[in-house]
């Protein structure tokens, strides 16, 4: 899962605003079963808000270190949690 | 006992449905109970009911959805400008179609398409019923879910979870201790002036209408100790959400779901459960529900 292919799906999805979470629900042509929908916190959705088809991994990056005034690695790990995190959401669609 | 007419009314979940035909219409033993003489206003929902399946009215239209899994094929949805076309198909055969219907924008009007039965139409056949039940409560403040339902005369609880994962089971147990079950597999909440409210909805037996306010809401599972914790927020609205009935493939049904669920869950608490499939499970929901902070 890369940046790029979050960028393409984003359109796919309806998103929710609660607190400082998000819910996303995903646009499907059949019956899904899910245990959840998917939630994101205030890291993971700022990371998903701010995906266009024009950010890179850098400026990502600096954007999470300037927003939440954290170090770089643990933006770039907050990134990687992402990515995995919606690889291992959208692995059944 | 099945009852036939060429017009009738049912009240389900308080929509008023109101069927008509030049045929004759047959419901199912369960539609018998919700039915009455006389809507006093404007129906709800409007059902004109049609002999024979018409494959051409499927023309210029395209597949948005599909209820399908490897053995069994149940519904399509299809798009015709502003109409929804639905093609059910024979449970026994999956290249047979059973019933086509079409619901028209204002999501008030059907039209529903069956072949005769004995000289009479079925419209509401399995799983016809059900899917205008759901389309009924799409642009309402409702929904239907797959829950079982107790009310102990004060408060009803509502059981959601995997199919396997106890709902029947859980709702006996609240039975064995004197609750009504207003329905162990599928009930509407409907959002009224006083709250939420749950409701049975025709099943395959016979039984009365019901409805009791709602007061909690349970996610449950099988464990080897009864326990139990609180949700809020997004987590309680997702899962919650998760089992309901949904149709994901039109952004404005999502985002009225979104809401309903939103709202639901800042109103009614919701909980994990984990429960032993015996009667400790029933004391222990007494004692924790309120307490329950965490």
């Amino acid at each position: 899962m890369d940046i790029a292919k979050i960028s393409n799906l984003k359109s796919k999805f309806v998103s929710r605003e609660v607190g400082n979470e998000l819910i996303l629900v995903p646009l499907t042509n059949n019956v899904a079963q899910m245990s959840e929908l998917f939630t994101l916190n205030e890291t993971a959705r700022f990371i998903w808000e701010n995906i266009t088809d024009k950010t890179s991994t850098s400026n990502l990056e600096a954007a999470i270190v300037e927003t939440f005034d954290i170090d770089n690695e643990t933006a770039k790990n907050d990134i990687e949690n992402f990515l995995k995190q919606m690889e291992k959401l959208l692995a059944n669609k | 006992m099945k009852k036939t007419q060429n017009e009738l009314n049912l009240i389900i979940a308080g929509f008023t449905i109101a069927l008509f035909s030049d045929l004759i219409i047959e419901l199912e033993e369960g539609y018998l109970p919700f039915t009455v003489q006389h809507i006093d206003n404007k129906p709800d929902v409007v059902i004109k009911c049609y002999n024979g399946i018409k494959p051409d009215i499927l023309k210029d239209s395209h597949l948005v959805f599909e209820a399908k899994n490897d053995e069994q094929r149940f519904y399509s949805i299809h798009k015709k400008e502003e109409d929804l076309i639905f093609v059910i198909y024979n449970q026994q055969n999956r290249d047979e179609i059973q019933q086509m219907a079409v619901l028209d924008a204002s999501f008030n009007h059907w039209k529903v398409y069956s072949n005769l039965s004995d000289g009479k139409l079925l419209p509401l056949r399995y799983p016809m019923g059900p899917i205008i039940m759901h389309y009924m409560t799409l642009k309402s403040d409702a929904v239907m879910m797959h829950a079982s339902c107790a009310f102990d005369g004060r408060q009803a609880r509502i059981f959601t979870g995997f199919s396997g994962n106890g709902k029947s089971t859980i709702s006996k147990l609240w039975a064995d201790a004197g609750n009504l079950i207003i329905n162990d597999d599928r009930i509407i909440i409907r959002k009224s002036a006083d709250g939420y409210f749950a409701y049975n909805t025709p099943m395959y037996y016979t039984d009365r209408p019901k409805k009791a306010p709602l007061n909690a809401i349970y996610l449950i599972s099988h464990s080897p100790e009864n326990k139990i914790k609180k949700l809020s927020g997004a987590l309680a609205i997702s899962k919650v959400m998760a089992f309901s009935i949904q149709n994901n493939f039109d952004k404005q049904f999502i985002q009225s779901r979104l809401e309903f669920f939103s709202n639901l869950c800042l109103n009614i608490p919701v909980y994990e459960l984990g429960f032993v499939p015996d009667k400790s499970v029933v004391n222990f929901i007494l004692a924790n529900e309120k307490t329950e902070t965490k």
